[in-house]
C-alpha cells in the first residue's frame, strides 16, 4: 500500500475544502441491505459516487444504509435536501446517473422513479 | 438472486454494520485449493438462543422482513462446492462468519468484483474501521482504513481521489494474493 500517495491527496483535498467552506447541500443515501444488494445496489452506489466525482460536485455527499423495508422497489436511493427528502425506487445504474444530472444538479426530480417525497420543516 | 461471492461478501459486511460494528475485519484467503471468506466484527453479536436459527431461511430479526436468506444461501453455496460455513460468537462480543469454497469446484460461483463491492462500503461507513486481509499460500496483504484515515485527516474516504486510491490499492492486493479467476 502506497500510503505516501495519501499525503498528496490530503493536501489537494484540503485546499479544495477551504475554497468552498465545507458545507454539503445534498446528501444521497443508498439502501444496501441484502435485497438492495441483490437488486444491484452496489452498481447504483458506485454509479452515484462516480457521477458525483466526474461532475466535480463538491457539496454532495454519498452514503449508505441498511434495509429500507421497500424490498419490492430496490435499489432505493434517497436524496436529502434542506427542504425535502425524495425517495426513489428501482434505481439502476442509468437511473442513478440521471438522478444526479437532473435532480441533484438541475433541481428537477426524475418523477417516474419517485416513490415518495417528504417535506422537511426547517 | 445472489450471483457471485462478492455479493455475499457485501451482505456479510452489511450484517456487521447493522449489528453496530465499529471494526470489521474482512479476510479472503486462497490456500491449498480452498477459498476462505471471513467477516469478523465487534458488533452486538447474535444472542445464544438465535444462533441455532441463523441458517433457517425463515428466521430474521429485521422488523419489516419476513425472511433472512443471506446466511442460509451462503452456507448452501459453500456446501455445494465441498466447503462449509460457520457462524461463531467472538470472545468479548461480535460475530465471525467463515465460509469456505473449493476453488476448482465447478459449482463455485464466480468471485465477482470484490474491489468494486468493498470500496463503496468502506468509503460510506463513517465511524467504522475496516481491516482487509488478502492472502494465499505465500503472501498476506493488508489494508487498514484507520491507517488511511490517519493520513487523510478530515478528508473523507468517499473523496473521489481517495476512492480511486482505495480501488487501485485493493486491486493490487487482490493480484498479489492471486485472488483472480483463471477463466
Amino acid at each position: 500500500m502506497k500510503l505516501e500517495e495519501l499525503r498528496k491527496i490530503r493536501e489537494r483535498a484540503e485546499a479544495e475544502l477551504r475554497l468552498r467552506g465545507g458545507t454539503s447541500r445534498v446528501k444521497i443515501v443508498v439502501g444496501m441491505g441484502t435485497s438492495g444488494i441483490a437488486a444491484g445496489a452496489r452498481q447504483t452506489l458506485r454509479a452515484l459516487l462516480d457521477e458525483v466525482a466526474r461532475r466535480g460536485l463538491k457539496d454532495v455527499i454519498v452514503t449508505q444504509t441498511g434495509e429500507k423495508g421497500l424490498a419490492a422497489q430496490e435499489p432505493i436511493v434517497e436524496i436529502h435536501e434542506p427542504t425535502r427528502a425524495t425517495i426513489y425506487g428501482e434505481v439502476d445504474e442509468a437511473a442513478a446517473r440521471r438522478i444526479v444530472a437532473e435532480h441533484v444538479v438541475n433541481g428537477r426530480p426524475v418523477t417516474e422513479r419517485v416513490v415518495e417525497v417528504r417535506e422537511v420543516k426547517g | 438472486m445472489i450471483e457471485d461471492l462478492a455479493m455475499h461478501l457485501a451482505d456479510l459486511v452489511q450484517n456487521s454494520l447493522r449489528a453496530g460494528a465499529r471494526h470489521i475485519v474482512v479476510r479472503l484467503a486462497l490456500q491449498e485449493g480452498l477459498l476462505q471468506i471471513v467477516v469478523s466484527d465487534d458488533g452486538a453479536g447474535i444472542p445464544q438462543h438465535d444462533l441455532a436459527q441463523v441458517m433457517d431461511p425463515f428466521f430474521t430479526t429485521k422488523e419489516r422482513a419476513r425472511i433472512g436468506l443471506g446466511l442460509p444461501l451462503l452456507a448452501q453455496t459453500a456446501e455445494e462446492t465441498g466447503g462449509r460455513c460457520s457462524v461463531t460468537p467472538r470472545h468479548g462480543g461480535g460475530t465471525e462468519v467463515r465460509a469456505q469454497f473449493r476453488w476448482n469446484h465447478p459449482d463455485r460461483p464466480p468471485l465477482g468484483d470484490v474491489v468494486e463491492t468493498l470500496v463503496p462500503l468502506l468509503a460510506t461507513s463513517p465511524g467504522v474501521e475496516f481491516t482487509v486481509e488478502l492472502s494465499d499460500d505465500r503472501v498476506t496483504w493488508l489494508l487498514s482504513t484507520r491507517e488511511v484515515r490517519e493520513r487523510l485527516g478530515d478528508v473523507p474516504l468517499h473523496h473521489p481521489e481517495v476512492l480511486c486510491f482505495l480501488e487501485n490499492t485493493l486491486r493490487e492486493g487482490m493480484d498479489a494474493a492471486g485472488l483472480k479467476e483463471a477463466r
